[in-house]
C-alpha cells in the first residue's frame, strides 16, 4: 500500500481538495470540470421582454453539485440569446460572504447571488438588497404552483406576501452516510451495504481496518480541523439513537416538543464516548486533527482510511479524479439496539438564489428562474447532476427518476434520506417575527464542534460537565437573543420554539402548524 | 523599512550636521521649499494616496467601528460606547489568544534574533566564498507567500507519510508519529518553528547591514594586537553593533506579532485554540464563525492589540533614538 500512497499522491488529492475548496463549499466540490454541452437543455421562448443590445449577465453562487447543471444551462442559455453573456462565478462561501455585502455597498452587485452565510433573509429584504420574484417571473402565479404544498414558507421565502427565492432543489440530505473503502472492509470481513453497521460494528471495524493496515493505513478519517463535522457527528448519531432535536434560526439540537436543548442527553454523551472509544483504539487516521473537510475527504480514494463519514458531493469527485477506487455508501451506523430513530431536517430547500435589486437585468433573471423552477428545468437539475441534487417538482421528480440515467450511487443516497429524514418544524414558518431571532444570535464559543475537539485533542477531560456548560451557555443565548428580537420589536417568546405537537418519526407538515 | 532604519543608523551624522540640516534655510518660504522638492513629492504621492485608501482608511474606521454594534453588512449601526472593550476584558478567550500572542513573540524572536546574528557573522567573514550563495539560500523563505508555506508545512509536518515524522521514525528519535499540528502542546510551537525558519533571512540581512558599519580598521588594530576571532566579536563586534540589535529586536518582536497567515493555514488556531493567537481570534470574530459577524467587536480586540504593538513600536523609536546618542557616542571616542 505504501507504495502507492506516496506522500506526493497525497498532495496531488489535497491540492484538488484544497482547489474544490477554495472554488466550492466548505464541504464539497465546486465545478467538477463537466463539458458543458449545449444542446441538452433546450431554453423555451421567453414570456418576458429581453434586452436586445450585448449584456453581461453576472451570476455568483458557490458551485458544488449544481455548478454541474449551471454549466450546461449557462451554455444553453447564451446560445438561445447570443447578445447575453453569463459571467459565472462559482466561489467558496467565504468569498461570497465578502464579496456579496460589498457588491450591494457599492450598488455593483451580482444580477443573481447565493445569499452569505451570515446575512439572514429577512434581513436582506429589510435592507433593499433583493427584488420579488412576484415582478420578475412571467405568469409567476402559474410557476408557483407547479411546487408542493408549502415549499414557500413565510420568513424564509416569503417576506411580507412577496416571494423573494424558491426552493430551487430539496435540503433533504444529511452528511454522515458512510462511505468506506471497499478492499478494506472485505479483507476485515464487513460489507455495510448489505447489513448495516451498528456503533459497536463500527468501531470495531475501525480497529480491525487499523490492524490491518499496519500503519499503512486506519479504520476512519476526520476532517478534524473543521471543526463542525465533529458537531454533525454527535448530533446526528445522538439523534438517530433518540436524543431527537432539531434546529432552527441557527440554534441547533433543540427538542421541540419542550424546547430544550439536548446536549446533555445520554445519546449526545454516548456518541462523544464513541470518538473517544475510536481514538483511543488508534483507529483515527493520525492527522486528522489537523485536516480539514475537504482535504480529508479528497485523500480518502488513497486508500489512507477504511471509512469516512460524508455528504454526496464527494462522489462526482472521487469518480473523476479517482476512477479506479472502488467504494461503497452505506447509511450512517445505527444504534446497537432498538430501531434507528428518523433525524430531523428543516425543508428551506437548498440552493437558493436571489436576485439583485439593483440589477438593470431583472427580467433576465426572472425569465432564468422561470426556466429552473419548470418542470423542465427541474429535469434537467437531475439529469445533470445525475440525481445528486434532486427536484422539489414532484412531475418533474419522477419523469426524471423514470427517464434519466441517474448514478446509482445517487439513488442509493436518495433512498436513505427518505429512510433516514424527516421534515421538523421551523419557527419562523410559525411566526416570520421571530426571523429576528437570528439576527441578534451571537455565536457560542466553544460550540459543540469545537468542544469535541477539544475532548479528543486532551484538552477536556471532564464530558460531562462540558456538555452541560455548553446547554447552560446555549440557554443563555437563546434568552438574551429572544430579549434583544424584542427590545427590536419582534413578538417572539421561548414559546415560539416548543412544538408539542412534534412526532420525529413523522413529517411535520403544514397542517401541524396550525 | 526595517532595512532602511538599520541603514539610518549606519549611516548617522554627528549632532551639529543633523541640527543643520532641521534648521529651515534662510530666507526660503515653505511654498518654495516645497516647490524644490516637488519631485520628491510627486513621486510619494501615488503610495501615499493607496496607504491613504488602503492602510490609513480603514485603521480609522475600524477605531470609530470599535465603539458600535454591528455586522459589518447592515444599515444599522448601533453606538454602544465602550461595551465592546468591556465585554472583551471578560472574554478568556481573548485573554487566551492575547497572552499566547506574546508567548509566541517571547520564544520565537530571542530564537531568531541569536541565530540570525551568528549566520550573519559567519557569512559577513569575506574569507567565506559561498556567503553569497548562502545569504539567497536563507532569504528565500522571506519572499514566499507565508499562505503556500503553511499549507507546505501541513504536508511536512504530518504524521503520515511527512518527511519530518519519517525521519523521527527511521531514526529511533520517536516510536509513534508524533501529530505536531494536531497537538495541542507542539502545535503553538511547530508554526513558531516554521515562522523563525520563514523570517530568519530577514533578520540576518539586518544583521549584515549593521556589521557593514563596524569599521574594518578596528579588526585590523585588534589582530594586531593578537585578538583571537571569539576576542574580535566579543571586543569589537558585539559593542559596535549593540545599537542595531535594539532596532532589530524591536522589528522582530513586531513582526512576531503579524502571524496570520501561517497560524490560519497551519492550525486555523487548533486544536481548541491552542495555537490561537490574536490575529486569528479577531478574524474568527469579524468573519469566521457561524452567525452574524461582529466587526465591532472585533475591532474593539483590534484596536485594544494594535494599542500594544503602537506601545512596542514607540519603544522602537525610544531604542532607534538611543542607539543613535550611543553610536555618536562611539564614534567621537
Amino acid at each position: 500500500m505504501s507504495s502507492f500512497i506516496t506522500r506526493r499522491r497525497l498532495m496531488q488529492s489535497t491540492i484538488a481538495g484544497a482547489g474544490a475548496l477554495a472554488l466550492g463549499t466548505p464541504y464539497g466540490p465546486a465545478v467538477f470540470g463537466q463539458e458543458a454541452t449545449p444542446g441538452s437543455i433546450t431554453i423555451p421562448d421567453s414570456a418576458g421582454l429581453l434586452p436586445t443590445d450585448d449584456i453581461t449577465f453576472r451570476w455568483i453562487d458557490s458551485g458544488d453539485l449544481k455548478a454541474l447543471f449551471y454549466t450546461e444551462f449557462h451554455a444553453a442559455y447564451q446560445e438561445a440569446h447570443p447578445n447575453i453573456t453569463i459571467q459565472y462565478d462559482p466561489l467558496p462561501w467565504s468569498e461570497i460572504n465578502q464579496i456579496v455585502p460589498l457588491g450591494v455597498q457599492s450598488g455593483d452587485a451580482h444580477d443573481i447571488f447565493a445569499m452569505p452565510e451570515d446575512v439572514p433573509s429577512a434581513q436582506a429584504v429589510a435592507e433593499g438588497w433583493v427584488a420579488p420574484l412576484d415582478d420578475i417571473i412571467p405568469d409567476f402565479a402559474a410557476w408557483k404552483e407547479r411546487f408542493p404544498l408549502g415549499s414557500f414558507m413565510d420568513g424564509v421565502h416569503v417576506f411580507d406576501g412577496k416571494t423573494y427565492t424558491f426552493p430551487q432543489t430539496s435540503s433533504k440530505r444529511y452528511w454522515t452516510m458512510m462511505f468506506y473503502n471497499t478492499a478494506h472492509l472485505e479483507q476485515a470481513g464487513y460489507d455495510p451495504e448489505s447489513e448495516r453497521l451498528t456503533w459497536d460494528q463500527y468501531r470495531e471495524a475501525a480497529r480491525k481496518i487499523t490492524e490491518q493496515g499496519q500503519g499503512q493505513y486506519y479504520g476512519v478519517v476526520f476532517g478534524g480541523q473543521s471543526t463542525g463535522r465533529f458537531g454533525t457527528f454527535v448530533r446526528n448519531f445522538g439523534r438517530m439513537a433518540g436524543a431527537s432535536a432539531g434546529g432552527s434560526l441557527g440554534f441547533e439540537d433543540i427538542d421541540w416538543r419542550t424546547g430544550e436543548f439536548v446536549y446533555t442527553s445520554d445519546e449526545y454523551l454516548a456518541a462523544i464516548d464513541l470518538l473517544v472509544g475510536l481514538q483511543a483504539d488508534g483507529s483515527i487516521f493520525p492527522g486528522s486533527m489537523s485536516l480539514n473537510d475537504a482535504e480529508a475527504w479528497s485523500q480518502f480514494p488513497q486508500g489512507i482510511a477504511g471509512m469516512i463519514l460524508e455528504g454526496p458531493w464527494v462522489i462526482p469527485q472521487w469518480q473523476r479524479e479517482n476512477p479506479d477506487f472502488s467504494f461503497g455508501l452505506a447509511s450512517q451506523p445505527v444504534p446497537n439496539s432498538g430501531d434507528p430513530i428518523p433525524m430531523t431536517y428543516e425543508e428551506t430547500g437548498s440552493n437558493q438564489l436571489w436576485v439583485y435589486s439593483g440589477s438593470p437585468y431583472k427580467n433576465v433573471a426572472g425569465d432564468m428562474l422561470s426556466y429552473i423552477g419548470s418542470v423542465e428545468g427541474q429535469v434537467a437539475i437531475m439529469a445533470a447532476t445525475k440525481g445528486f441534487l434532486r427536484a422539489l417538482v414532484p412531475e418533474a421528480a419522477e419523469i426524471a427518476q423514470a427517464s434519466v440515467p441517474l448514478d446509482p450511487y445517487a439513488g442509493e443516497a436518495l433512498a436513505l434520506y427518505d429512510e433516514q429524514l424527516r421534515l421538523g418544524p421551523m419557527v419562523p414558518v410559525r411566526n416570520p417575527a421571530a426571523s429576528q431571532v437570528a439576527l441578534e444570535r451571537r455565536p457560542l464559543t466553544p460550540d459543540l464542534g469545537q468542544l469535541v475537539q477539544g475532548i479528543l485533542s486532551g484538552q477536556i477531560d471532564d464530558v460531562p460537565a462540558a456538555m452541560e456548560d455548553l446547554q447552560s451557555r446555549a440557554n443563555a443565548e437563546l434568552e438574551r437573543a429572544i430579549t434583544a428580537a424584542q427590545d427590536a420589536g419582534a413578538e417572539v417568546s421561548r414559546d415560539d420554539f416548543i412544538f408539542s405537537n412534534w412526532d420525529p418519526t413523522a413529517e411535520y407538515t403544514a397542517e401541524n402548524y396550525q | 523599512m526595517g532595512l532602511g532604519v538599520i541603514m539610518a543608523i549606519g549611516t548617522v551624522q554627528p549632532a551639529d550636521t543633523l541640527a543643520d540640516q532641521g534648521r529651515p534655510a534662510s530666507g526660503r518660504t515653505w511654498r518654495q521649499r516645497v516647490w524644490t522638492a516637488r519631485w520628491c513629492y510627486l513621486f510619494m504621492l501615488p503610495n501615499l494616496v493607496l496607504a491613504a485608501m488602503f492602510t490609513f482608511y480603514p485603521t480609522v474606521m475600524s477605531w470609530y467601528f470599535a465603539f458600535l454594534d454591528w455586522s459589518g453588512f447592515t444599515s444599522d449601526k448601533e453606538w454602544v460606547g465602550l461595551a465592546n472593550f468591556r465585554e472583551i476584558m471578560d472574554d478568556s478567550f481573548f485573554w487566551d489568544a492575547y497572552w499566547r500572542s506574546f508567548q509566541f513573540m517571547l520564544v520565537a524572536v530571542p530564537i531568531q534574533v541569536v541565530l540570525a546574528l551568528v549566520v550573519a557573522l559567519i557569512l559577513n567573514d569575506s574569507a567565506y566564498k559561498l556567503g553569497p550563495f548562502f545569504r539567497t539560500v536563507f532569504f528565500l523563505p522571506v519572499v514566499t507567500s507565508s499562505a503556500i508555506i503553511g499549507i507546505v508545512m501541513t504536508f511536512v509536518f504530518s504524521p503520515f507519510n511527512g518527511p519530518i515524522n519519517k525521519a523521527l521514525l527511521n531514526t529511533g528519535l520517536a516510536d509513534r508519529p508524533v501529530d505536531f499540528l494536531g497537538d495541542p502542546d507542539t502545535a503553538l510551537w511547530t508554526v513558531a518553528g516554521v515562522w523563525i525558519w520563514k523570517w530568519f533571512g530577514i533578520t540576518m540581512i539586518y544583521w549584515l547591514a549593521a556589521l557593514q558599519v563596524v569599521p574594518q580598521d578596528l579588526y585590523e588594530a585588534a589582530r594586531l594586537d593578537g585578538a583571537n576571532r571569539w576576542s574580535l566579536h566579543k571586543d569589537i563586534t558585539l559593542p559596535m553593533v549593540f545599537p542595531f540589535a535594539v532596532v532589530i529586536v524591536l522589528i522582530t518582536v513586531v513582526g512576531s506579532l503579524n502571524v496570520f497567515g501561517l497560524v490560519q493555514t497551519m492550525t486555523a488556531g487548533g486544536p481548541f485554540f491552542a495555537s490561537e493567537v490574536m490575529e486569528v481570534y479577531i478574524y474568527r470574530n469579524a468573519f469566521g464563525e457561524s452567525g452574524i459577524p461582529r466587526l465591532g467587536y472585533a475591532s474593539a480586540a483590534a484596536l485594544f492589540f494594535g494599542l500594544t504593538v503602537l506601545g512596542l513600536s514607540l519603544l522602537q523609536g525610544w531604542g532607534l533614538k538611543k542607539a543613535n546618542d550611543a553610536r555618536s557616542q562611539m564614534k567621537q571616542a
